[in-house]
């Protein structure tokens, strides 16, 4: 109930600023047109910008509650019932803005991609993005910074060379690994990897946030309540 | 003004003065009646509706002097706070005790750490020593900010109501009822970003009285009121200690002090509690 | 008349007018500002006069009750209670003790005066 209504919220809120929602909408699109005469590369830069714009948007929402959250703890919340609020308010988002690019790309070029797969790509994608963004967040107080932050690491992930083995630390290289077993069709050990990398990364993620959620909304130990 | 105005804020201001109603009512219609059968314009034959208001709250003087009750049992106690921040200590060792049933103002210049104490009374700051105990559930406003720039008023209170366990219609009749007494029309739709400072800091205020605390930490909340609205606030701070909270003021403005019952006064050189 | 002395006497025996007018017959608030006027102590204000109203109820010197009017909307009267009475008695009568003694300090007797 308390989680619920925190998404609810997060959700309410974001919708109402129109920049968090062209961000939402353009950045895949723009990704995915750039490039679209090369069908992979266009399926990679549009998981790369769902993921991008996903995790801006979760940046933003962790930008806005910082100063309220106290508060809120005072109000009866616990902490874990603020960020996985959000974070599932940042799933819900990001599923809801996948959507349509998935009906694009199978109207666009739906003979020539595995659908499924490609759907797994953004799905993982979305699920890695959200706890990623509010992690940076949380790890950083001013959303200017953690902006710049996520830049810095959208474009390492767009430039580093895969056969690197140094890529399996970025955060979206599953959703890469899934997308090339989409349009290439590989084999399957590359969705396999995908998928592992994946869950590992956001319940790594996840947890981090709930680790600096926790402290920084920690209860005091100079408080105490007084027994009835 | 015109005599309808004149009367609706003799009306209001009436009510500031915590006069019955009924007696509100017939000052009002009598200074009505006066003003039709001489033909007067209200100015001239009362003059201000502040001033007339109090010159009749001031002959009713005896008549209703509400009685105090007892002060009930500690609510919060706050023993040897103190608060360094590097070199600077902002905070000496500070005590303070308030009842169920009291209200304690917080005062001192600028920068003397009122809002540093209040903040570590309500657990959102550690001190460097000392203890704070709180018997019942915590309300806190701050001086500003606290609020969610692109949510509705009735938002906020949904989402403070269900943190206190309160389910949305509740919620947000209660957030209403908090707002009309701040004079203040808060189911209209409009975004917090969009209300004006004062109107914003009556939604905090609201916010932190939500659900009824025992205890409300109240960090000079009236930023960006207008004089009627400062007035209210202060009405409804009586009338919660008449209910039994405890209240903590933090404020600069001094001219309710005589009303308070404790004054904590944080300038350096004092750190004395006057009751 | 100087306003600002007018005011300061008039202060000091508005409550003592209202009494005496009141314990002729029962009024309402414009009539007797009205009957005040005619008794040449100029106008008063409701501003002024309300509250000295108010003040005569809380202490018990008059009841109030409102009557419908037969012409408009009603009012609210003003009478004597029996300390009310009483009260306009003795201030009566205090008044001109007091009024005297200063009569006699602004207007000496003609003797001293002749003698000088």
């Amino acid at each position: 109930m308390k989680l619920l209504t925190v998404a609810e919220m997060a959700l309410r809120e974001l919708s109402r600023r129109r920049g968090v929602l062209l961000l939402l909408l353009a950045l895949p699109l723009v990704c995915y047109l750039a490039r679209r005469d090369h069908l992979g590369q266009s399926i990679r830069f549009l998981l790369l910008g769902l993921a991008w714009a996903v995790s801006t948007s979760a940046l933003f929402a962790s930008g806005t509650s910082r100063r309220i959250e106290p508060r809120l703890r005072l109000s009866g919340y616990r902490s874990h019932h603020l960020y996985l609020g959000r974070l599932v308010a940042m799933w819900v988002l990001g599923l809801a803005v996948a959507a349509p690019f998935f009906a694009l790309v199978a109207l666009d070029r739906g003979g020539e991609v595995r659908l499924g797969a490609l759907a797994a790509a953004m799905v993982l994608a979305v699920t890695v993005a959200a706890p990623f963004g509010l992690l940076i967040g949380a790890a950083v107080p001013r959303e200017l910074e953690g902006t710049l932050i996520l830049l810095v690491t959208i474009s390492l992930q767009m430039m580093i060379d895969p056969a690197d083995s140094i890529t399996r630390v970025t955060p979206f290289w599953s959703s890469r690994e899934i997308g090339t077993y989409a349009v290439d069709h590989t084999g399957s050990e590359y969705l396999t990897r995908g998928l592992l990398h994946g869950v590992l990364f956001t319940v790594l993620a996840t947890a981090l946030v709930a680790v600096l959620s926790t402290i920084r909304l920690r209860s005091r130990p100079h408080l105490r309540y007084a027994q009835r | 003004m015109s005599d309808e105005r004149w009367l609706h804020a003799l009306g209001q201001e009436l009510a500031r003065h915590r006069l019955a109603p009924e007696v509100t009512h017939h000052v009002v219609a009598e200074a009505a009646a006066h003003l039709r059968d001489s033909g007067q314009p209200a100015l001239r034959a009362f003059g201000t509706p502040q001033g007339y208001a109090a010159a009749v709250a001031e002959s009713l003087a005896s008549q209703h002097r509400p009685h105090r009750r007892p002060p009930g049992r500690v609510r919060l106690r706050a023993s040897q706070i103190t608060k360094r921040y590097g070199r600077r200590t902002v905070l000496k060792p500070t005590d303070l005790t308030v009842h169920a049933g009291e209200v304690a103002a917080i005062v001192g210049a600028n920068g003397c750490g009122k809002s540093t104490f209040l903040r570590i009374c309500a657990g959102l700051l550690s001190p460097d020593s000392g203890e704070v105990v709180v018997d019942g559930v915590l309300g806190y406003c701050p001086q500003d900010g606290g609020t969610y720039d692109f949510l509705l008023p009735e938002e906020h209170f949904v989402l403070v109501g269900a943190g206190r366990g309160l389910d949305r219609a509740r919620s947000r009749r209660l957030g209403r009822a908090g707002a009309a007494t701040l004079q203040w029309e808060a189911g209209d739709g409009v975004q917090a970003r969009h209300l004006s400072g004062g109107t914003r800091q009556k939604l905090n205020l609201v916010m932190a009285a939500l659900g009824e605390p025992d205890v409300l930490l109240l960090d000079e909340p009236y930023q960006g009121f207008d004089r009627g609205t400062y007035l209210d606030f202060w009405q409804h701070v009586w009338r919660w200690r008449d209910e039994g909270r405890a209240i903590v003021v933090v404020t600069h403005l001094l001219n309710q002090l005589d009303q308070v019952d404790q004054v904590l006064d944080l300038t350096p050189a004092t750190r004395e509690v006057a009751a | 008349m100087d306003q600002d002395r007018r005011g300061q006497w008039l202060r000091g025996v508005l409550d003592v007018c209202v009494l005496a007018l009141l314990a002729r017959r029962e009024s309402y608030g414009y009539e007797l500002a009205q009957a005040l006027d005619r008794a040449g102590l100029g106008q008063i204000q409701g501003g002024t006069l309300y509250p000295v109203l108010l003040r005569l109820q809380r202490t018990d010197l008059v009841a109030a009750h409102w009557r419908d009017g037969e012409a408009g909307p009603a009012r609210k009267y003003y009478r004597l209670t029996p300390s009310g009475e009483e009260a306009v008695r003795r201030l009566s009568t205090d008044w001109r003790g007091f009024a005297g003694r200063v009569d006699d300090l602004l207007f000496p007797a003609m003797e001293e005066v002749t003698s000088q």
